[in-house]
């Protein structure tokens, strides 16, 4: 219980100070260790959770941005290659494919956190040093491929948006969903620009705190309804269960009358929707709390129950109750469900594809790609990769396999950060980077070809 | 009460030297900067106390500001002590437990900025709460110690 040792020895204040330290974590009033474990043991099913830590600082490790030189790339498992569909983006953030085969890139950026803690203006430092607070264009970029997935087109598509994330097109109606609302755009086939303007489906849960604020959007196969992931308004209700209102939860918004209802609730960032092939069940993945411990709580993908509590934020996997929320709601707690399946901690998972493409190779067809953004407070680094876990009859059925990494190097540099995924017509994963500013698409290598491991 | 206005003149007096704002008339000007910093560090407690039984965030974003502000005070004290010393003041005798004491309690009023900047209920109770406590007890006796030797040995104004 006692670590005065450890907080006096990381400490570089004088002498007296680190005495004085060490009298008060003598108190019994402080926590600080820092020892994170496997991340394999908490992939799959049923992952080790150890025991709630608080800090007294909480760890702040963040990868320098040093960005892709000429020529470099990821590197992809062997029989893949991957190369760079179009670089030059404003922080591209997910991505949606057309039925004509035109990728749209959403290049997007939180809009402005206000401060009510000191805390914040920090965050906000940490935040820029790992280009998130890159600057964002607010807009849809276009991009018409060839066969062999070189662009031949690029437009801009949609322009000045506000923190769009989520797109669906439903007939000739697609669906942008900005931070604050979803908006409805006409669209006919070939097009490579919209200007007519939007109608607003239905006002999101916006600002002005807008602490998760990137809008997951899914539309039913019956194109009746759309799935929106909210994220919470606070990593663990630090702004008042008030501001939460409607939020950390999956939205199903009726597509004729805009009105919604929520589906599942919970969910502190439910990042990316999709629809499980086999069993026709919706799947989310979602980032799990922060500031208990380098290994709590595992991000995960999940399937969906209708009116499902997966609780957020009074516990985690189940009834792991969390000591920061009070008064708890053990009424909500009891009934709160497992997720299906840990990605592990602090890996960020902000895009899900699932594959039912035929161009890669078959092992990874009816599984699930996320797309893992990477932590930042977590030693050493986790995520910053793309990972493939393999389905069966229509649930997880092994561990998660590193698909494409790279994106951090052996000295702990970013050149990239994946986030939003997605499956091209030909089969090809594509994915957005945020920090390299690229999409990035992978295939099958050709038999001809040189394996691309690095 | 003349030796405050003067204190006043002095500080405000874009002309006067160094050695004046930092010691004006004998009454140094850190003095008035450490009763600020120690009417916020209390005025956390105030607030830690108001959230425990009531826990609405405005109480615990109050007490982690009043908690800043003072450290930002204390830290000016610093300065100003520091420029008093090296322009020639020395220490009273009786100023040594004050300094003491009134360090302890900025230090641990550090440790509670690092927890109250915890997310949720737990930023508070219990850590935040008693380390408020303890800051108040020890600003309390620091004063009242101050007090009681400043008398025996009181050399004027």
């Amino acid at each position: 219980m006692m670590r005065a040792r450890k907080i006096a020895g990381s400490s570089k204040l004088p002498h007296l100070t680190a005495v004085l330290l060490v009298t008060v974590a003598g108190l019994g009033l402080a926590g600080c260790d820092d020892h994170a474990g496997d991340p394999k043991r908490q992939i799959g099913a049923n992952p080790v959770l150890p025991e709630v830590q608080q800090y007294l600082m909480p760890p702040m490790r963040v990868a320098k941005v040093v960005g892709w030189g000429k020529d470099e790339t990821p590197a992809v498992l062997q029989g893949l290659q991957v190369h760079a569909l179009a670089t030059g983006f404003q922080h591209p953030r997910s991505l949606y494919v057309l039925p004509n085969g035109d990728v749209l890139v959403v290049e997007s950026n939180g809009p402005k956190a206000p401060i009510y803690r000191p805390k914040d203006i920090i965050t906000g430092w940490v935040q820029r040093f790992a280009g998130a607070k890159a600057k964002d264009a607010n807009r849809i970029t276009l991009v018409r491929a060839k066969g062999d997935g070189t662009p031949e087109l690029r437009t801009v598509f949609l322009d000045h948006l506000n923190s769009p994330f989520g797109v669906a097109l439903v007939g000739n109606d697609l669906y942008v969903a900005n931070t604050d609302a979803i908006v409805r755009y006409p669209y006919q086939d070939g097009q490579t620009s919209i200007t007519a303007p939007g109608t607003k489906l239905t006002d999101l849960p916006g600002g002005p705190i807008d602490h998760h604020w990137t809008k997951a959007l899914l539309a039913s196969p019956d194109g009746s309804k759309l799935y929106v992931g909210v994220g919470s308004n606070s990593n663990i209700g630090e702004n008042g269960i008030g501001a939460e209102y409607e939020r950390a939860a999956i939205w199903e918004v009726d597509r004729a009358s805009g009105a919604h209802r929520i589906f599942a609730s919970g969910i502190r960032n439910p990042t990316g929707l999709q629809w499980e092939p086999e069993t026709g069940k919706l799947w989310a993945i979602a980032n799990e709390r922060d500031e208990i411990g380098p290994d709590l709580v595992p991000d995960y993908l999940t399937s969906v129950q209708d009116g499902g509590f997966y609780g957020w934020p009074y516990s985690y996997y189940g009834q792991h109750l969390d000591p920061r929320i009070v008064p708890q709601r053990p009424d909500l707690v009891a009934n709160a469900i497992v997720p299906d399946y840990a990605l592990s901690s602090h890996v960020a998972p902000l895009g899900v594809a699932m594959y039912t493409g035929i161009g890669l190779p078959a092992n990874f067809h009816g599984g699930a790609f996320v797309g893992e953004h990477g932590s930042w407070n977590r030693t050493p680094l986790n995520g910053y990769k793309v990972v493939f876990v393999p389905f069966s009859g229509g649930r997880p059925s092994g561990p998660a396999q590193d698909v494409v990494t790279g994106f951090l190097d052996a000295n702990n540099h970013a050149h990239g950060r994946p986030v939003g995924l997605a499956v091209d017509r030909t089969g090809g994963l594509l994915i957005a980077d945020d920090v390299g500013n690229t999409v990035w698409r992978v295939s099958s290598a050709r038999p001809d070809s040189v394996s691309s491991i690095r | 009460m003349p030796q405050h206005a003067t204190i006043m003149e002095a500080t405000f007096t874009g002309d006067a030297d160094l050695s004046s704002i930092a010691k004006a008339r004998g009454r140094p000007i850190h003095k008035m900067l450490v009763s600020f910093s120690a009417a916020y560090f209390s005025g956390a407690l105030v607030t830690d106390l108001v959230y425990w039984q009531m826990p609405d965030v405005m109480w615990e974003r109050f007490s982690i500001w009043l908690i800043v502000a003072g450290l930002v005070l204390a830290g000016f004290a610093v300065v100003a002590f520091l420029i008093d010393l090296a322009s020639g003041g020395q220490i009273e005798r009786p100023a040594l437990p004050r300094v003491v004491g009134y360090m302890f309690a900025v230090v641990l009023s550090l440790v509670n900025a690092f927890v109250h900047s915890r997310d949720g209920y737990t930023a508070v109770v219990p850590t935040g709460l008693m380390l408020s406590g303890l800051v108040f007890v020890v600003l309390s006796l620091t004063a009242l110690v101050g007090m009681t030797l400043a008398n025996r040995s009181r050399v004027g104004g």
